[in-house]
């Protein structure tokens, strides 16, 4: 990590988790591809804009994704009536 | 060939990066845009998988470039073709010129404050009482009483948990630039605050922040830093 001091005691399992926490989670997105791998299995979405995340937040935008679809397809069944 | 995006940032002594070793082993180098400049490496184009050392090694390559100035990190698995570089630093130059000027000269401070619902006596008064039915309330009714209590109760925890993020933004007026608050209503973790703060005021944010840990001795703090600004650096706010 980018810390001298963690200062939570030191612990390396708390200064890694600290560390996911930030890398996985946050900063600059760029549309493109999710091009990560977690325990081999490929996640690639390509053309979405971006996403690479903890399962936490990658659960959150697909559940937010497939609640659109859903909606969509329901006012699209309501419409055709 | 695709290039994995670190960062990016202004000014610092390149030739230092040679002596780096990022994602897959590879040697991190510059790509300049006029006034901003992209660290990357070259990577074969698989998949990034997340690992320890991937995620380190991420790290490792921010944190050489944080140590001479302060860089907007790309989040893990940025993996691009050279011309989406330049197109994203071409279509938000302003915005990464404005973003990289906001966070000059700081540092990004993680504060976690972790407090027990229910200590001092609100939250979560009565939680864990099963409710019953019977004497003529039925099993609808009572599965909307047990929606409904936990509807207040969550009320109840985001309220205190905006009042502590309140609080302690009150207390370190004056040493914090910005500040990224996120409130999480659970029964643990009330709150996760990023301080933006100038990397020469860090000790007498430090200090602020011990004197107001010690006034609410009920609430347990998790403090790391300084970091990259990784939560100063969303384009879309």
């Amino acid at each position: 990590m980018t810390s001298e001091e963690l200062e939570i005691l030191g612990e390396s399992e708390l200064s890694l988790l600290e560390t996911l926490d930030h890398v996985l989670n946050l900063g600059l997105v760029v549309a493109g591809e999710i091009t990560i791998s977690v325990a081999n299995i490929e996640l690639i979405f390509v053309g979405l804009n971006l996403l690479v995340g903890s399962t936490e937040t990658v659960y959150k935008i697909l559940g937010k994704r497939l609640d659109n679809l859903d909606q969509s397809e329901r006012s699209t069944d309501i419409s055709s009536d | 060939m695709n290039l994995y995006a670190y960062c990016l940032c202004q000014e610092m002594d390149w030739s230092t990066l040679e002596t780096v070793t990022g994602v897959a082993g590879a040697r991190p180098f510059v790509m300049p845009y006029d006034g901003i400049v992209a660290v990357v490496s070259k990577v074969d184009g698989s998949p990034i998988a997340v690992t320890r050392e991937n995620v380190l090694s991420h790290e490792r390559v921010i944190s050489h470039v944080f140590a001479q100035t302060t860089p907007l990190p790309f989040r893990f698995g940025a993996l691009l073709r050279p011309a989406e570089i330049d197109l994203y630093v071409a279509s938000n130059r302003q915005a990464l010129l404005a973003m990289l000027a906001r966070v000059r000269g700081a540092v990004e401070m993680s504060v976690k404050i972790i407090h027990e619902a229910g200590s001092g006596g609100d939250a979560a008064h009565g939680r864990g009482e099963p409710a019953q039915a019977g004497e003529g309330i039925g099993r609808g009714a009572m599965f909307l009483a047990v929606k409904q209590r936990e509807l207040a109760e969550g009320k109840m925890i985001e309220g205190r948990a905006r009042e502590i993020a309140n609080w302690l933004a009150e207390h370190l007026v004056g040493v914090v630039n910005d500040s990224f608050v996120r409130v999480r209503p659970t029964a643990g973790l009330a709150v996760k605050v990023a301080h933006l703060v100038e990397r020469r005021g860090l000790d007498e944010y430090r200090e602020q922040l011990k004197r107001a840990r010690e006034e609410r001795p009920e609430l347990l703090f998790l403090t790391s830093g300084p970091w990259p600004p990784y939560s100063f650096c969303d384009l879309t706010t």
